[in-house]
């Protein structure tokens, strides 16, 4: 028994100098932070001084939005490590992966790195995941705006962080004069649409005016019929609505947009049109049912801005999926075309998800392109132009290019007709005198034969470039048969 | 002296709370008696599931309706085999689906004598095993359980098949053919797919199968169409349930789905949404499985 007792006392005395000494080391930690000058001194998400001397070399990112707004800051080298899920931009799909929930924090320890960010959410859930690794040394930052309000200051910590004030300031900067930009077009707007946004299909869940798809909203020129809504708890930005307050304003719902790619997200399109007395919306019955993904339009990232002009285009498709811009004499290149068949289409952009990228994709893969880069303004519409089918990108030596600037010919420009349209084939037979020349032989006759491209001298002329003119005109014909 | 005491007091709780425990699940084991009632028969038809309503009607349910009337004597139950389904539908929609073995649970408690489990499986693949493996657990506890067997298992389901396939696909231009889509597997059962290739071309039906995950692919189907110079494709899904795999996979805006390969390779292509639980003949198919496995004696002992 005294041998037990003595056992039990020896546990005790091993806990009693642990708490001991981790309470000693905080104290020294304390107070050389008092005696040093720290370059980077901010409180953190988790009410944390952080002092650091120099602006981070070794990062960690393990939240995808914090990863994503590095990129956009120009990290690309300094990131060493992303969360297991972080996809965006695509460049992170060679990055060491970490994953907080099961990992052992050694893992990333044994990486070195000089700054690790999370968000409070992974405090939370795992405060001795946490706690390992500011014990091993390593500045662990969580960081998380819980409103767009704090944007700025969120953006801005970054860039304290990792030593580039300036380039955020100018992204910033061009964010928000994005924004007025769009702000501008829609304020005029006479007739605005009114809208419903679903945020999760459970209970019928939307968002409060103030949350990030709730400004969106507002900015995009559409009116939130939920604007009468409560938070389900202070500082949330979700909120209880109901069928019944829904089906109330069925009438009104001009446009309804659910949001998707997370947990608990808003129903698909079919989903929400087979709900009981759903069929009264005035968006279902005009079919103007859309779905966005969470992470444009709920996610702190300057993706937000694709999330507002994906709502613009929702609303207001007669004014933001216009291309008449582009009806001059001049040869159009491939980006421009792709703009001008998914603002014809009225497609979606497309935003990627780490289901898409568990795929292997045949063709092309999101993100992938050598020479269309994330920041390119007309990126989504490449985008969404290759991965709908529309357009085809390249692939040489296992690279993919997509020639943003090469001029498209006559016989591309058929492809992409035939691909993005139904087109059927006709009996009347249009002689096609050069018809030897042409690759898609099949293709070309059906677009001729249907009229929707027409002959100089019976020749096709597949080699020749197609103007703005040629391709608007090519497509009003099109909407004319279809 | 004082540490002894609350070891001691430790010990005993947690020697108590083991009795305890000990003493709750054998009186879990102890089970009721259920007497068997001989006029009770079910047959339980067990599908994987769909959470898209308007499709669930016309394909799942109307099988399900069928066999229900087909044999009066027997009470119809529904068992969904994906716990994803389930669990959406009852969160989503408030709709309480069991799953194979909770169904049997309850046929088992409620007295039934006779079960035929009616699955509504396209070919006897892993799915099919899974569901075989559950239903043998039950052997002892039913005077009867038997398992209808999935739509293709027979050379004559595949002729059948084929038969009841004309109908939907209509007439075909010469030039015309159809393309089914299945959905392709890594069990050994993917030579189903195969022969149901096989059976169309000796039934002479312009009709081709390709798969997603498995063989053929849709490269091999395409070799086939150019050869036998076909210009035009009707896509139509080779599943009981015409979901997500037949309007994303298959009849999408997606560079890869196979209506995109397909137009990309000159072909002009027109998609059928409509799964095969929609065809009244098929229907019929797996009513006459069910059938069979009634009229089967029980052998064994």
């Amino acid at each position: 028994m005294v041998k037990y007792n003595m056992k039990i006392l020896s546990i005790m005395i091993c806990f009693a100098s642990i708490l001991l000494f981790t309470g000693c080391s905080d104290t020294t930690q304390n107070n050389s932070a008092d005696n040093k000058e720290y370059k980077i001194s901010f409180v953190d998400d988790d009410q944390k001084q952080i002092n650091i001397a120099e602006p981070a070399k070794k990062i960690i990112s393990l939240y995808s939005a914090h990863t994503e707004n590095l990129y956009k800051l120009g990290m690309d080298d300094e990131i060493i490590g992303v969360g297991k899920s972080d996809i965006y931009p695509a460049k992170v799909l060679e990055k060491k992966k970490f994953d907080y929930k099961n990992a052992d924090p050694e893992s990333i320890i044994l990486e070195e790195p000089d700054l690790v960010l999370i968000r409070p959410f992974i405090n939370r859930s795992r405060p001795d995941f946490v706690q390992a690794l500011e014990k091993a040394g390593i500045n662990v930052v969580s960081l998380y705006p819980e409103s767009f309000d704090e944007f700025d200051d969120y953006i801005k910590k970054l860039s304290f962080l990792t030593g580039t004030e300036d380039k955020a300031n100018e992204l910033l900067k061009d964010f928000y004069a994005k924004i007025d930009d769009v702000k501008e077009k829609t304020k005029n707007i006479d007739d605005k649409v009114n809208v419903y946004f679903e945020s999760s299909e459970q209970d019928y869940k939307t968002v409060t005016v103030d949350s990030m798809p709730g400004m969106a909203i507002d900015i995009a020129g559409g009116i939130n019929v939920a604007s009468d809504v409560k938070p389900i708890k202070e500082g949330s930005s979700i909120a209880s609505y109901g069928t019944e307050r829904i089906l109330e304003k069925a009438d009104d719902i001009d446009v309804f947009v659910s949001q998707n790619g997370v947990m608990n997200a808003g129903g698909n399109k079919h989903s929400i049109t087979i709900r009981p007395g759903f069929d009264t919306i005035k968006a279902i019955k005009n079919d103007r049912v859309y779905v966005i993904n969470q992470k444009i339009i709920s996610s702190p990232t300057f993706r937000y801005l694709d999330g507002i002009n994906e709502m613009c285009r929702m609303f207001y498709p007669e004014i933001f999926d216009d291309y008449s811009k582009y009806d001059v004499d001049e040869d159009v290149t491939r980006e421009e075309l792709a703009e001008i068949v998914v603002k014809f289409k009225h497609k979606p952009v497309f935003v990627p998800t780490s289901k898409y990228y568990r795929k292997d994709h045949k063709g092309h893969t999101y993100g992938m392109f050598e020479d269309v880069d994330m920041n390119d303004e007309k990126i989504n519409f490449v985008e969404a132009a290759v991965t709908s089918g529309y357009i085809d990108g390249f692939k040489e030596d296992d690279k993919e290019y997509f020639y943003p600037n090469k001029k498209v010919t006559r016989e591309e420009f058929a492809k992409v007709l035939f691909i993005m349209s139904d087109i059927k084939p006709i009996d009347t037979k249009i002689n096609i005198s050069d018809i030897a020349e042409v690759e898609n032989k099949k293709i070309v006759q059906m677009i001729i034969d249907n009229k929707i491209m027409t002959l100089k001298n019976n020749k096709f002329n597949p080699k020749e470039y197609v103007t703005g003119k040629d391709v608007v005109k090519s497509l009003d014909l099109l909407s004319s048969i279809n | 002296m004082r540490i002894k005491k609350y070891l001691a007091l430790l010990v005993s709780m947690m020697l108590l709370g083991g009795m305890l425990a000990g003493c709750s699940s054998a009186a879990g084991t102890e089970e009721k008696e259920v007497k068997k009632d001989p006029n009770k028969k079910a047959i339980l038809v067990v599908s994987f599931g769909t959470s898209y309503a308007d499709t669930r009607k016309v394909t799942i349910e109307a099988c399900e309706e069928k066999l229900d009337k087909a044999f009066p004597d027997y009470e119809m139950r529904r068992a969904f085999t994906s716990n994803i389904i389930i669990k959406k539908l009852k969160e989503r929609d408030g709709i309480e689906v069991d799953e194979p073995t909770q169904a049997l649970e309850k046929l088992k408690a409620e007295g039934f004598s006779e079960v035929v489990v009616q699955s509504l499986h396209v070919m006897n693949g892993a799915e099919y095993d899974d569901l075989t493996a559950v239903v043998n657990q039950y052997k002892d506890d039913f005077d009867k359980i038997k398992m209808g067997s999935p739509l293709l298992t027979s050379v004559q389901d595949y002729k059948d098949l084929v038969e009841a396939l004309k109908v939907q696909i209509g007439e075909l231009e010469e030039n015309e053919a159809v393309v089914f889509m299945g959905h392709g597997t890594h069990h050994y059962a993917n030579a189903t797919y195969s022969c149901l290739d096989y059976m169309f071309e000796d039934m002479g039906v312009n009709a081709y199968v390709g798969t997603v995950e498995g063989y053929p692919t849709l490269d091999n189907v395409i070799n086939k169409l150019k050869k036998n110079n076909i210009e035009k494709v009707k896509l139509m899904p080779l599943m009981v349930v015409a979901g997500d795999h037949a309007n994303n996979d298959m009849a999408g805006d997606e560079e890869d789905s196979w209506k995109s390969v397909l137009k990309k390779e000159g072909f002009v292509v027109e998609t059928y949404l409509h799964g095969l639980g929609e065809n009244e003949k098929v229907q019929d198919m797996y009513v006459n499985h069910a059938k069979e496995a009634m009229k089967e004696e029980t052998t064994e002992e």
